[in-house]
C-alpha cells in the first residue's frame, strides 16, 4: 500500500474506477484465450516467414545464375584495364562518385544497413570527398538521412526482378551526364561469397583520362576518340555486374533471414503451446478444487 | 566524331541498347519473347540538391530527353 499512498494520482485514478478488479477466475481464462491468441497469430507469422523463405530460394537459384552470367560482363572488362594497367588518377581536390547498389525492398537482414555503413566509414575517414549515387529505396532511406546532401542522384525500382544490362546501361548513361568532373567512379556493392556471407566491396570505373594515362593502353592500338566510349561501356559492365552480384545476395540473405524467423517462430509456438496446457491444467484444478470444497461444504 | 549516332547525341550505351532492341524485335517469335524480358527498364530516379530528393521521373524518357538536349547542343555548336 506504500506504493500506492506515495502516488496520488495513481490512487484517484483506482478510485474513479473500482471495478477493475474482476475475480480472478475470470482473469485466469482471459489469459487461456489471450495465449491462444498469440499462438493462432505467431503460427500465421510463422506460416508468412515460411512462405518468403521459398520464394526467396527459388529466386535465388535464378539470381546466382545471372550472377554468374553477369560475371564475366565484369571481368572481361576488367581484364582490359588489368593488361593495360590502368591507375586511378590521383586527382587532388577532385570529388569521387561513390555509387551504392542496393535495392528497394526489406526483410533480408543487415545487407542494406552494411552498405550504408561502409558509405559512413568512408566518410568518416575523409580525407576525400565523395558524391553520391543511390541505387535502391532502402540505402536510399538510410544515407538520405545522414548524408543527404552529398546524394547527387537515386533511382528506385531496383531488385524487383533480376537486373537487366538495360537497367545498367540505362543508370550509366544518367550518370555520365552528370555534371563535374570525378577522378574516379567507385562502384559499392555486396560481394557474394557463399550463402551465408558477404562483404561490401568496391570496383572501380575509371575516368577518361586514367585510361589514356595508363601504361600499356598503346597496345590495344584503339583511337583515342573512341576512350569515351569505352569508358560508358565499362561503367555500365561494372555496374551491371555489382547489380547482379548484389541482387543474388540479397536474395540469399533473405532466404537467411526468413529462415531464422521461421524457426524463431517455431520456438515460440513451443514455448506458447507448453504455457497454454499448463494454464489449462491450472484452470481445471481451480475448478476441481472449488467443486470438491462446495460440496464437502454443503455436506455438512 | 566519325560516328552518326555520337552527332545524333546518342551515348554509346544507348547505342547498344537500341542496336539489341532491333536484333531482340527480328528474332523468332518463342525466343522474342524471352529476350525482350532482359531488355525491359522500369526505373525511376531523382536528382537531389542540398539533401533534398527532387521529383520522381521515369528513367528511360528523361534519358531521351538528354539525349534530344545533346543533340540539339551539338548541332548549334
Amino acid at each position: 500500500m506504500l506504493s500506492r499512498a506515495a502516488r496520488p494520482a495513481l490512487r484517484a485514478s483506482a478510485a474513479i474506477k473500482p471495478a477493475t478488479a474482476v475475480a480472478p477466475n475470470a482473469a485466469t481464462y482471459a489469459t487461456l484465450r489471450e495465449i491462444e491468441g498469440r499462438l493462432k497469430s505467431i503460427r500465421n507469422i510463422e506460416k508468412i516467414t515460411k512462405t518468403m523463405k521459398i520464394v526467396a530460394s527459388t529466386k535465388l537459384t535464378r539470381a546466382q545464375r545471372a550472377m554468374n552470367e553477369s560475371r564475366v560482363y565484369g571481368q572481361t572488362s576488367d581484364q582490359v584495364f588489368k593488361e593495360a594497367e590502368t591507375k586511378p588518377t590521383e586527382g587532388e581536390g577532385k570529388k569521387q562518385l561513390l555509387v551504392v547498389c542496393s535495392s528497394d525492398k526489406g526483410l533480408c537482414g543487415g545487407i542494406h544497413s552494411g552498405l550504408s555503413r561502409y558509405v559512413r566509414r568512408q566518410f568518416a575517414e575523409g580525407n576525400q570527398s565523395y558524391d553520391l549515387v543511390i541505387l535502391g529505396e532502402k540505402c536510399k532511406a538510410q544515407l538520405g538521412r545522414s548524408n543527404g546532401k552529398d546524394i547527387a542522384l537515386s533511382f528506385a525500382g531496383v531488385g524487383k526482378d533480376v537486373p537487366t544490362f538495360a537497367d545498367a546501361s540505362a543508370i550509366a548513361d544518367q550518370i555520365t551526364l552528370l555534371p563535374g568532373e570525378y577522378s574516379s567512379i567507385k562502384i559499392l556493392y555486396n560481394k557474394f561469397i557463399n550463402a551465408q556471407s558477404y562483404e561490401p566491396t568496391v570496383v572501380e570505373a575509371f575516368s577518361e583520362e586514367a585510361i589514356a594515362n595508363s601504361p600499356n593502353f598503346s597496345s590495344f592500338e584503339v583511337d583515342e576518340s573512341l576512350l569515351g566510349n569505352l569508358r560508358e561501356y565499362a561503367l555500365a559492365n561494372s555496374l551491371y555486374w555489382a547489380l547482379a552480384e548484389g541482387h543474388a545476395c540479397e536474395q540469399s540473405a533473405r532466404r537467411n533471414a526468413m529462415d531464422n524467423a521461421s524457426k524463431n517462430a517455431g520456438d515460440m509456438i513451443n514455448k506458447f503451446q507448453i504455457l497454454f496446457n499448463r494454464t489449462r491444467q491450472a484452470v481445471i484444478t481451480g475448478e476441481l478444487v472449488e467443486i470438491i470444497t462446495g460440496a464437502a461444504a454443503s455436506e455438512e | 566524331m566519325a560516328f552518326a549516332w555520337k552527332t545524333a547525341g546518342l551515348t554509346y550505351n544507348r547505342y547498344l541498347a537500341v542496336a539489341s532492341r532491333v536484333v531482340r524485335r527480328s528474332l523468332k517469335e518463342d525466343k522474342r519473347l524471352a529476350a525482350e524480358r532482359r531488355g525491359e527498364m522500369d526505373l525511376r530516379f531523382a536528382k537531389w540538391e542540398n539533401g533534398k530528393q527532387g521529383e520522381n521521373k521515369p528513367l528511360a524518357s528523361a534519358n531521351e530527353q538528354a539525349m534530344a538536349d545533346a543533340a540539339s547542343g551539338s548541332q548549334q555548336s
